[in-house]
């Protein structure tokens, strides 16, 4: 049943995107068969399914220790996820780090339910095969703040210092290709190939970006990606070496990033390309 | 106490409340951001972590608030980076700066090469050039993006002399040797193409035959 669910919207999210390619093509414009083909999905949003089954993952007694997550302090006091992806990254005093959405559900995951960290890791993503509970947590939590607004407050040092490392990682050139983030997203109204680019120093642009997706689901991934994946899936692109997942790196980024986005109305998980 | 004791401590005071309360400075930022770049990657060959690793102009050109073109940076760093720039520039031992087009045209669209995943490095006879990924060029291509200027009819503007093969062949052998930490990359100094392939891409763009200068 579910298999058949998660093919049926497969194919629709296919036909929509086709049709949006094919409104751009024509047009030769990229933003308004995108616009299109976004709408058509949020309509009927395929990243509902795994806001159910993150819901499922988060209540469950599951793991080595047989454990749920209701335990798990999101930074709004154990099992409150209502709130919680507004104020992330934050820091936590128990691991004296701040940490992202993925990667305080990772030290939950291993510390309350005793899963082993590398197999977390190994399927933080999901694929066609395999489905990724990272993913689909991460959309449950993100869905859980829809009409609030983001506020990433920045009150402790180490949040301080994260921001200011994000910021510097996101001017930061090297490889082969010469590339920093903002080599692509320093402007407006760029695009590479026919995928519009957002100004990430305009907060605008950024409320957009961070309170309407990531999580988001994709489309030509056929799953909900996460901001770790955004992350990962661009240094990729850079040609740098793989971005670690939950590194230091990953969070200082998303500390900066988010916190830019700060008014930004939840509207959780998004849809993209 | 004095007055003036009074606003030493005063000072001292305030400072230490505006430490507690601001941001950390440039270098105490600096060396805690390349601490966590240093730790991001740990999949891979040594030789494609250090792909992290910045050269002099790489951090030349990541002065924060500063975008493609390098408006902030010294007439120094400016020059430093403009040299060293020239300096890289190496041409193709046949010294024909315009190739064929037709290996050109395949290039140009060709967005792929040396992208990382698990540590390996995607396998491919050779590297795109990665060029309508930001650059209109062939005026029948919808697929282009604009993040540099379009190339349309560039060889049709500048004609095909062995002076414009030269100046082209340079500006995509080391776009930085005449824009200083321009958004372009550096496709020959960084080894990411061969000197005959950007001279390929030349040819593409500068020859009367290709359809980048055929009116459309």
């Amino acid at each position: 049943m579910k298999f058949s669910n998660r093919t049926a919207v497969v194919c629709a999210v296919a036909m929509a995107l086709t049709m949006a390619g094919g409104t751009a093509a024509a047009q030769g414009k990229a933003d308004d068969g995108l616009a299109l083909g976004r709408k058509m999905l949020a309509e009927d949003n395929p990243g509902d399914l795994w806001v159910e089954r993150g819901q499922r993952l988060f209540t469950e007694r599951r793991g080595p220790k047989n454990a749920s997550l209701e335990k798990c302090d999101l930074g709004m006091g154990p099992g409150v996820v209502k709130g919680a992806f507004a104020q992330l990254p934050r820091y936590f005093t128990d691991t004296d780090r701040v940490q992202d959405l993925e990667s305080r559900l990772l030290t939950c995951m291993v510390e309350l339910q005793g899963f082993k960290r590398e197999e977390i890791v190994r399927n933080r993503f999901g694929t066609l095969d395999r489905d990724s509970d990272m993913e689909a947590l991460v959309s449950y939590i993100g869905a859980a703040s829809n009409g609030l607004r983001m506020n990433v407050r920045l009150t402790h040092a180490k949040e301080r210092e994260m921001y200011k490392a994000g910021e510097y990682a996101f001017y930061r050139r090297s490889g082969p290709l010469d590339f920093a983030c903002v080599t692509c997203h320093g402007e407006s109204g760029k695009r590479i190939r026919l995928q519009e680019l957002p100004n990430m120093t305009k907060a605008e642009e950024m409320r957009e970006v961070i309170a309407t997706g990531w999580p988001a689901y994709r489309g030509t991934h056929s799953t909900v990606r996460t901001m770790q994946h955004r992350l990962y899936d661009c240094f990729w692109q850079m040609r740098q070496p793989d971005l670690g997942f939950a590194s230091d790196l990953s969070v200082a980024l998303t500390t900066y990033l988010n916190h830019s986005a700060n008014g930004g109305e939840i509207k959780l998980p998004g849809v993209r390309r | 106490m004095k007055p003036a004791n009074h606003f030493v401590v005063l000072t001292a005071a305030g400072l230490a409340i505006a430490g507690c309360a601001g941001f950390p400075d440039a270098e105490t930022t600096a060396k805690s951001a390349e601490r966590m770049v240093n730790e991001a990657h740990t999949l891979g060959a040594p030789a494609l972590i250090r792909r992290s690793v910045q050269d002099d102009s790489q951090r030349a050109c990541s002065m924060i608030g500063g975008t493609g073109g390098g408006a902030n940076l010294s007439q120094e760093q400016s020059a430093a980076i403009v040299k060293a720039a020239r300096d890289s520039i190496q041409y193709p031992a046949s010294g024909k700066l315009s190739g064929d087009w037709k290996t050109g045209e395949q290039l140009v669209t060709d967005g792929r090469g040396q992208r990382i995943v698990n540590g390996q490095v995607e396998k491919l006879p050779y590297n795109g050039a990665l060029c309508t990924n930001c650059h209109a060029i062939d005026p029948k291509e919808v697929n282009a993006g604009n993040v540099g200027p379009s190339l349309a009819a560039y060889g049709a503007q500048r004609g095909n002399s062995e002076a414009v093969a030269r100046y082209t062949y340079e500006r995509i052998y080391n776009a930085w040797a005449f824009m200083p930490c321009s958004n372009m990359p550096r496709l020959g100094a960084s080894g990411f193409l061969t000197p005959e392939q950007i001279a390929h891409v030349v040819a593409y763009l500068i020859e009367p035959g290709s359809p980048v200068n055929i009116k459309p």
